[in-house]
This record gives structure tokens, C-alpha cells and sequence, in this order.
């Protein structure tokens, strides 16, 4: 996981034994599983003007064409003219064969998996506005099918499939929630047969971010909600949708509705995520043939933002400044920009924005399965001087946002490029500062990681003098 | 049965039949077949979304407005469509052969100092974006083959309809006129289909937005 | 040119006495001299005049040069309204004969020589190299350079073979094609020529805008020159654009100039000018026309087959670093300085901004 910056970039892995002839059907059928009018409008659209590029941190970073966003899906763009498009009868006709071969599969896995977030910023710079990242999606369901993507998301995939969850069974959920519960002596509850609402965690949480995991039963107790973890739909994350695994993801999304519904729950809360926030919020209701209204799929920043706007919830004022980082698939793709600022402003922190921020933000590089998939770690970093940049200019004290995975990648480029801020949790400052009745949460014990937030939160201060301190170091290096 | 009379006879009808018959099949494809499939309950109006999106795109994103390269794009391809559209249904020619061919248009044709005015625009964009294809990495990267053949196809119909100017030859109206049916036989099986689809691709991604309660 | 000058007395004379004319004219009614009572007698009378041929030849000439007397009548608002008859327009009509013109006759040979000397030059001396490419790439010329350069030379040929095409059209293309196939080259010509024209004055101005940097007069231009440009052997020492290339970049600026300002003033002839302007107009064209299209041989085929690897600068934009070394060694030490103080000028010069 550390061996990010060193891993030897190898051009492409392959899974599952396979004639390649397979492959190339799989992945062109995986391709256009889903196509209708959206993906049929955006393929018949692009006039190739190239300004997608400008808008890819990738492409950006690297100056590199190859990242520009609607090259990475070329091959099957080719492809589908001949083979999918109104007039493949007239190319049969003509004896024209699908050009898609295994070496171009190949190839772009590279382009597909590594170098894409699906963060949808060049969509906002397309003048035919195409969602590209709609269909780098799409290009992962054949790539999936085509058993063609890169090892360690294949691996991540697997135990999600076989062990309900990547990060374990739900024996192991249980027993961790059970240490969580020790740690910080707060009662999570776990398995309620009937609850109002189902609460949802992220594996990175219940592995690394125990604080994280205590504050947010923390908040949800003083709002008096009638909640529960369930053992066998604890999982948001979703790993079907950032790997192009299509059953997957329409599986691990109905097992966290069904038991919702079985449950009586009304709300299902998404924890600190994007993906999983795109996946169920806004696609869940494709396995249902129809939208979910009998449950309000929420995200954890969205319940906290009105509870603040109800004024059932207060935070005691930190104070400094705070840069935001703006997760796209929340923010950008899932239309909660106001709700992480209206919590900054709850905290009484001055909100100093990056340039570029809200809906115009760069990526944190990590989400779109990129983080999972260590062989892009290097290019990670170079598109994470973009951000760096961002978050230099602003001169702000605290650098905090409100996705796992964000968190996750920052913190690790963070510590791989040296840089002297830290990534923090705006849940964590939540929990950290609320005004409540509720018991406090005990300090963490033996048990617990060291990455514990509420230390950084508290260590603020003396993160911002550093700052000034250590900000003279870039140019010293030049 | 002259070349001429050929060419604004049987073969203007079936070049203009294959454009309309293959253009709208086309659309339909796109339009009517495949998934749909059921969408959130939305947060915002995906009706306003799309119209958002359809119409916000025609100007360049925000955070490109430093940018030379969507400064570029976006005066040449508004130079070229600009000047295009006003030669295609105000030059004078043009108003008399679709007169008598299809619709009585209602307006006057423009004088001969507005048409040479659109020509200039249209050609200086379309030179400028086609050299592009070729100069600019990324462009020339992501460049098909068809955007080649349409490019060029459009230059050589543009140069031949403004060579037939002097309306002088019947030959070089026979030749713009030839060109411009291999056009409209090429149009439905090419990107020159954008001319149709733009509103559909940004009006989806508005759509998906305006649903979402965000904005693209 | 002699013709001029002999001429020259005769046209001042006759402006003169034009001029004396002219001013003698108000006063014709009350005069008693002869013509004047011609004059106004003709003026009385209706119909048509001097169908009694009371009058010289002299005189219905100089009539129809100045529109005295109701004889002439062009577009009003015309600069010239009233004259019919430029007797200037012989000598022009002389020099743009098609078949004795010496600018037909000189320019063909001329255009045929420069290229019989390019082919020489390439069987003798083949392409320059510099050497093994060094694998390091340097940025040569930006995006925008790119385009606007590709730009220009795209309607730099179109206007050249359209031009060339009205200009040797009658001596050389009609006898291979006929007289009717010829005259619809040439309207078409004509008015493809005519369209592109305000086009390539555009792209001209971008040209000038974006290349001027560099192309200003250096000592190093001297010794680049002494060297014989390294054509024939040895290395010769050159900034950012070396003496030919600059003087490419001013003939391209002035020539190109000249062709756009008087392709301007033959575009709009009731508007811009006189006649007499439009037959100095034109023969300036051809002349400036023949000058460009002649260095630009010279200027292809160095971009080209001349040169390796100098092609791949006005495409990609980059090149190698030996070609520089090459052939513009001040540029890329000046260059690599930038680079190493920090100046990121290798790679990263940014595209197009």
C-alpha cells in the first residue's frame, strides 16, 4: 500500500483464462450493455475539438495527449461504428470488420483505469457537453468483461464478491464495530431488527478511521435517530461500479435497499464517500426498473447540513481558516456543494476556497478505482501538484473534506510529496466540536490506530504555524 | 439529358432523399432504441438542467476563459458555422435553388458584399480549425479519419460554390452541385451529424444534472 | 521603361492643356472662339451630338477622356466620373499584354530557373542533416506559430495557383485546354482569388504578429552570410532565424503587403482608386506575387526535402536538439540557459497559450 511512488509501471494485467477473440466480444458487448439515447447522443456528438483535454488534471499535469479524456476511450469509439452504430448493417454489407483487437484493449487499460476518475470536469468543458465519464464507465464494463483491468482492483473485487465486502466478512464488522464501541466507549448499534435508519461505513473507516466511525454515531445519537449498522449490508463502497463488474454493482446496491426495507428504515445513510453516494443515490433505482421512493438515500454531509440549517445541531467555533476539497462525485456529479460549507460555517472556520473549487474542482486523483490501483500512483502524484498549488495559494490553516477515498489519496500524496498540510475529516471536526449532552467519546486506548483524527484536529494550530514555516521550502527547491 | 440538368434533376432528389431518409434514421437510432433506464428521484428540474446545459454550452466553460486554446476553438468555430449558415440560406443562389427545389423561404437573399463577408468568416475558420487537426498533438491524436473527409469535404463545396460565383459556367455549377449531393450522401454516416445531435448530448448531461441538483 | 519616359513629355503636355480645358470650360457659353460655339451649338441641339461629324477626331478623344459635354457617362460617385478613356491605360495594357508582356515572359523564366537551381542543389548537395538526432526534444515553435503559419501557406498556394493561373492562363493553359475550358479556369480563378484574398491579408497580419520576434537584424546575420549559410559545407552560426530566414520573414511581410494592399485597391476599384491606381496596382501584384511565390520555392523545399528535421518543427512543434545545434546555435544555447535557470522552457512552454 506505502509502495505507491515505487511500483514499476507494467502496461497491463489480465485476468481470467480467455481466448482473446472472447475478450474483444465481451468487451464490445460489455461496452454498449447499457447504451440508449444518453450514451447514443454523447457517441454521436464529439466533433473532436480537443478541449476535454484542458480541463483533465491529467492531461494537464503531464502535457501528455494521451490523457486527453475522449482519446481513453477510443477503441471501442471505433468500434462501435462498425459493429453498434444505426448503420453496422451497411459496414456488414460492405465487409467492413469491427476494428477493435486485443492489443488496443490492451493498451487502453492503461488509459481506462489509470488515468480516469470519472471526475466528469472535462464534461463541464465539452461545448457538446458529453459525459465522458459516463463513458469511460461504460469502456470499464467491457474492459471487466474482457477480463482485462488492472490486478489489484480485480483482487479488491473478488472480495467484495466472496467476502461481502473488501474489507471483510460480516463476522469481521461485527468484531471491529465491537472494538470501535470499546475504544471510545460510545454504544453503536448493530443488527436492530427494526430501525428508522440504516447506517452505511466505508472500509478505509472501519480499518483506519475508527474515530471517524465513533464520531458519526456520535452525531447521529444527539439527532435522536432511531439507527442501526447491519452485519450483512454495512458496505457503501462499490466496488461493481468502479470496476465495470455491472452484476456487482446492481447486487451490492439492492443488498443495502433490500435490507433497508426489510429493516422498516425510511432513510439509508451514505457514509463518507462519493462513488458509493453516485451509486446509490443516483443509480440504484436502474435495478429496480423504478426510482426508490419508499427510502431517502441520504449522504452523511447532507443529514448534518440540515440538521445544522434545523438547528438541531451546533459545533462549538474553531475558528482559523479551512480550505475545502470538493469531492467530485458529491460535489461536481452528486449536487451537494452547499451542504460540506454550511458545516464549515457551522464549525465558524473561515472558508478560504481553492482555485479551482466547487464544481469546477480538481479531483483528488484517487477516486474512480485509480487509488486502488497502485501502478498509477506515480501519475497520481503529478496530478496532485495541481491540487497542492490549489490548497498553497489559499494560505488556509486546515485542509479538509468529507470523502474516504479523497482523504485516503491526499493523505498519501500528502506524506509521498512532503507537503506540510493535513487532510482532515469534516465528520471528525464534526464529532470533535459538536455542542451535545451526549457522553464524551472516551481518548482512544491502546487499540487504537495512531492516525486517530481527533489528535489532528486538536493539532491544528500547530499545523498552521508550521505552515509558514515550511512554505518557504518549494522555492528553495527550485 | 445534359450533365447539368442530371445533377438538378434525379440526382439532387435521391442525394437529398438519401440525406433526409439516412439523417433522421439515424436520429431515430440514437433517439428511440437501446435502455432507458428508470432514473433517481430528482432533486432538481431535469427539464431546466438540460435547457441549462444546452444553452450555457455555447459559450465557452468558465475556467477556460484564460484559455487560448477554447478562445481559439471557439471564435473559429463560430466564424466558420456563423458564416456557413448565412451562406447556406441567405446567398443568393442559394434562396433561388431552394425556391424553386423545396420551400419558398421568406426572406430576401443577402447583396453580394454580405456574402463575400460570410464566405471570408467561414473559410478563416474553417482553415484555421481544419490546420489544427494537424498541428495540435491532442487534436491530431483524437482527429478520425472522418473528421478529415468532412473537413474537407465542406472546404471543397465552400470553394466550388464561391468559384461558381460569377454564375458564368453552367460547369461550375454543375460542379458545386455534384460536390454538395456527395455531401449530403456523406452527412448522415459522419460526424457531420453533430449538426443534429448537440442539443440531444448536451440535453442529457443537463438532464442528468439538473436531476441531480447540480449543474453542467 | 524607355516607352515611359518618351511618353512621359507627351502625357504632361496633354494633362496641361486638359487641365486649361478644364478650367476654360465654365466659361465656354460666353466665349466666341470656335469651338465654343461648337461646343454650345452641339449642346443646343437635341439628339445626339456631332452627328453632322462637325467635329475632329482630337476632339471627340478629348471629350471622351474628361466626359466633357455629355459624351461620357460612368457610374456616378465613380473618383473618375467622367472620363471613359484612360489614354495611361495603353503603356499598362502594353506591359500585361499575354503574349509580349515581359512580366509574363520574365516571371515564367524566372519561376523556371529558381526551381532548375533547387534541383541542381539537391543533386548536388542532397539534403542537409546535423548529424545523429540527439533524442532530446526542444520546442521550436508554439501552437498558435503552428496554425497560423499552416494557415497562411494553405491560402498562400490557393491564391498562388489561382493567381498564376490568371496571370499565365492565355499564354500557357489556353492553347493546352481551349478557349472555353480556359475561360471557366478563369472565372472560377477569379473569383476564388478575389475571395481568399481579405483572407490571406488576415492571416498575413497573424504571420507578421506571431514570427516577428527574432527576425530583426543581427551581427550574427554577417557571419551566417560569410559561412554561405552552411549550404555548401561547414557550420554557420545563427540565432532563432538565420539571414534567409529573415529575409524570407520581410519579403513574405513586404511582398505580402503589397499584394494585400493592392489586391484591396483591385477589389474595390470604384471605391479605392483611380484607373490609374489599378494598373500600377496590378502590375505591382504581379511583381510582388512572382517575387513570393519564387522565394517560396526556395522556402518549401528547405522546409522540406532540403532540410532534415525541419519539418517536424512546424508540425510537432519540437525539435531535436542537434538539428539546433545545427543550424541555429545561438537560439539553442539561449534556450537551454532559460531551461536551466528555471525557466521550464524545454517540454513545458505552453501550448497554444
Amino acid at each position: 500500500m506505502t509502495s505507491d511512488t515505487t511500483e514499476k509501471h507494467r502496461s497491463f494485467d489480465k485476468q481470467r483464462d480467455l481466448p482473446d477473440e472472447v475478450r474483444v466480444e465481451n468487451a464490445m458487448a460489455g461496452f454498449v450493455a447499457e447504451f440508449g439515447p444518453k450514451a447514443q447522443s454523447w457517441m454521436n456528438a464529439c466533433v473532436r475539438c480537443g478541449l476535454c483535454a484542458e480541463a483533465c488534471h491529467f492531461y494537464l499535469a503531464t502535457g501528455e495527449e494521451k490523457y486527453t479524456p475522449i482519446h481513453k476511450i477510443k477503441p471501442f469509439e471505433d468500434a462501435y461504428a462498425l459493429t453498434h452504430g444505426p448503420f453496422s448493417w451497411l459496414h456488414g454489407l460492405l465487409g467492413r470488420k469491427p476494428k477493435l483487437t486485443i492489443e488496443e484493449l490492451e493498451e487502453w487499460e492503461e488509459l481506462i483505469y489509470d488515468s480516469c476518475n470519472m471526475c466528469g470536469r472535462c464534461t463541464l468543458a465539452c461545448p457538446m457537453g458529453i459525459d465522458i465519464a459516463s463513458l469511460v464507465k461504460d469502456a470499464r464494463r467491457g474492459m471487466y468483461a474482457a477480463g482485462l483491468l488492472p490486478d489489484r482492483l480485480a483482487r479488491i473485487v473478488r472480495n467484495a464478491e466472496k467476502q461481502h465486502s473488501p474489507f471483510g466478512s460480516p463476522e469481521d464488522f461485527r468484531k471491529t464495530i465491537k472494538e470501535i464501541e470499546r475504544e471510545y466507549g460510545i454504544p453503536l448499534p448493530l443488527d436492530k431488527p427494526k430501525a428508522d435508519v440504516l447506517m452505511t461505513l466505508t472500509p478505509e473507516a472501519l480499518e483506519n478511521r475508527h474515530f471517524g466511525v465513533a464520531s458519526m454515531a456520535r452525531v447521529l445519537h444527539h439527532l435522536g435517530l432511531d439507527w442501526t449498522f447491519c452485519s450483512d449490508a454495512f458496505e457503501a463502497t462499490n466496488f461493481g461500479y468502479l470496476s465495470g463488474n455491472m452484476e456487482l454493482q446492481g447486487a451490492l446496491t439492492v443488498r443495502l435497499i433490500d435490507k433497508a426495507r426489510e429493516i422498516g428504515a425510511s432513510m439509508l445513510i451514505v457514509p463518507e464517500c462519493g462513488h458509493a453516494w453516485g451509486a446509490t443515490r443516483w443509480e440504484a433505482a436502474k435495478w429496480y426498473g423504478a426510482p426508490v421512493d419508499d427510502i431517502r438515500i441520504r449522504h452523511i454531509v447532507e443529514v448534518l447540513a440540515d440538521a445544522v440549517e434545523d438547528g438541531k445541531l451546533e459545533c462549538r467555533p474553531v475558528g482559523e481558516s479551512a480550505t475545502f476539497h470538493d469531492p467530485c462525485q458529491q460535489i461536481r456529479r452528486g449536487g451537494l456543494e452547499e451542504k460540506p460549507r454550511i458545516l464549515m460555517r457551522a464549525l465558524g472556520m473561515e472558508l478560504r476556497e481553492m482555485d479551482p473549487h466547487g464544481l469546477d474542482a480538481f479531483c483528488c486523483g484517487g477516486g474512480g478505482g485509480v487509488l486502488a490501483n497502485e501502478r498509477a500512483g506515480p501519475l497520481r502524484l503529478k496530478a496532485f501538484e495541481l491540487k497542492k498549488r490549489a490548497v498553497e495559494e489559499t494560505g488556509a490553516d486546515h485542509f479538509v473534506t468529507s470523502c474516504n477515498i479523497c482523504e485516503m489519496t491526499l493523505g498519501r500524496d500528502i506524506e509521498a510529496t512532503g507537503f506540510d498540510k493535513q487532510i482532515e475529516s469534516l465528520i471528525d471536526l464534526i464529532g470533535a466540536n459538536m455542542i451535545t449532552d451526549q457522553p464524551p467519546l472516551k481518548a482512544p486506548g491502546r487499540g487504537a490506530k495512531p492516525k486517530g483524527a481527533g489528535k489532528r484536529a486538536a493539532g491544528a494550530k500547530k499545523a498552521g504555524k508550521g505552515r509558514s514555516a515550511t512554505r518557504r521550502k518549494p522555492a528553495a527547491k527550485k | 439529358m445534359t450533365l447539368l440538368e442530371l445533377l438538378e434533376g434525379p440526382l439532387w432528389i435521391a442525394s437529398a432523399s438519401i440525406f433526409v431518409v439516412f439523417a433522421a434514421f439515424r436520429l431515430i437510432v440514437i433517439l428511440f432504441t437501446g435502455r432507458r433506464e428508470a432514473e433517481a428521484r430528482p432533486v432538481g428540474s431535469p427539464f431546466l438542467g438540460a435547457l441549462r446545459t444546452i444553452l450555457g454550452h455555447f459559450l465557452p466553460w468558465r475556467r477556460l476563459l484564460g484559455n487560448g486554446k477554447a478562445w481559439f476553438v471557439t471564435i473559429a468555430g463560430y466564424s466558420f458555422h456563423i458564416g456557413l449558415f448565412v451562406l447556406l440560406l441567405f446567398a443568393a443562389p442559394h434562396v433561388e435553388f431552394i425556391r424553386e427545389k423545396i420551400v419558398n423561404l421568406p426572406w430576401d437573399p443577402i447583396p453580394r458584399w454580405g456574402f463575400i463577408l460570410s464566405a471570408q468568416f467561414a473559410f478563416a475558420g474553417l482553415i484555421t480549425l481544419w490546420v489544427r487537426r494537424f498541428v495540435d498533438p491532442v487534436v491530431r491524436l483524437i482527429s478520425r479519419p472522418d473528421d478529415h473527409v468532412a473537413a474537407g469535404l465542406t472546404f471543397i463545396v465552400m470553394l466550388t460554390g464561391c468559384m461558381a460565383l460569377g454564375e458564368q459556367s453552367a460547369f461550375l455549377r454543375g460542379l458545386h452541385l455534384g460536390l454538395v449531393e456527395l455531401w449530403l450522401i456523406y452527412f448522415p454516416f459522419s460526424s457531420l451529424m453533430h449538426t443534429f445531435t448537440w442539443p440531444f448530448s448536451r440535453g442529457f448531461t443537463g438532464a442528468m444534472a439538473g436531476r441531480r441538483g447540480t449543474r453542467a | 521603361m524607355a516607352i515611359n519616359k518618351r511618353h512621359s513629355a507627351v502625357r504632361l503636355l496633354w494633362s496641361l492643356f486638359l487641365l486649361a480645358f478644364l478650367m476654360a470650360m465654365p466659361a465656354l457659353t460666353g466665349n466666341d472662339s470656335l469651338l465654343a460655339q461648337e461646343s454650345s451649338a452641339a449642346r443646343a441641339e437635341p439628339g445626339p451630338p456631332n452627328t453632322l461629324g462637325k467635329r475632329s477626331d482630337a476632339e471627340i478623344w478629348h471629350d471622351l477622356r474628361l466626359g466633357a459635354g455629355g459624351i461620357a457617362n460612368p457610374p456616378t460617385g465613380s473618383r473618375e466620373a467622367g472620363a471613359v478613356i484612360n489614354a495611361e491605360g495603353w503603356e499598362w495594357a502594353k506591359l500585361r499584354n499575354p503574349e509580349k508582356s515581359p512580366i509574363v515572359h520574365y516571371g515564367a523564366w524566372g519561376l523556371l530557373a529558381i526551381l532548375g537551381l533547387l534541383v541542381l542543389f539537391y543533386l548536388i548537395r542532397g539534403p542537409v542533416g546535423h548529424g545523429e538526432d540527439s533524442g532530446r526534444r526542444i520546442l521550436r515553435f508554439r501552437l498558435s506559430q503552428r496554425v497560423v503559419h499552416w494557415s497562411i501557406a494553405f491560402v498562400f498556394i490557393l491564391m498562388g495557383l489561382t493567381g498564376l493561373s490568371i496571370l499565365f492562363g492565355r499564354p500557357f493553359i489556353l492553347p493546352l485546354i481551349g478557349k472555353e475550358a480556359h475561360s471557366i479556369l478563369l472565372t472560377a480563378a477569379m473569383q476564388a482569388h478575389n475571395l481568399f484574398g481579405p483572407i490571406f491579408a488576415l492571416f498575413l497580419l497573424g504571420l507578421f504578429v506571431h514570427f516577428l520576434r527574432g527576425n530583426f537584424p543581427s551581427l550574427v546575420d554577417i557571419k551566417w552570410l560569410l559561412k554561405g549559410g552552411g549550404f555548401f559545407g561547414g557550420h554557420a552560426p545563427a540565432g532563432r532565424y538565420n539571414l534567409g530566414e529573415k529575409a524570407w520573414f520581410w519579403t513574405a511581410v513586404i511582398a505580402g503587403g503589397a499584394l494585400s494592399v493592392t489586391g484591396f485597391l483591385m477589389l474595390f476599384p470604384d471605391y479605392l482608386a483611380t484607373r490609374n491606381t489599378i494598373h500600377l496596382s496590378e502590375l505591382i501584384h504581379a511583381i510582388a506575387a512572382l517575387v513570393m511565390i519564387g522565394f517560396s520555392l526556395g522556402h518549401i523545399y528547405l522546409g522540406t526535402i532540403g532540410t532534415r528535421g525541419t519539418l517536424k518543427g512546424m508540425v510537432d512543434g519540437y525539435v531535436d536538439e542537434n538539428w539546433a545545434r545545427a543550424h541555429h546555435d545561438r537560439w539553442l544555447e539561449e534556450e537551454l540557459e532559460k531551461a536551466e535557470s528555471g525557466d521550464q522552457a524545454r517540454e513545458t512552454a505552453e501550448e497554444g497559450a
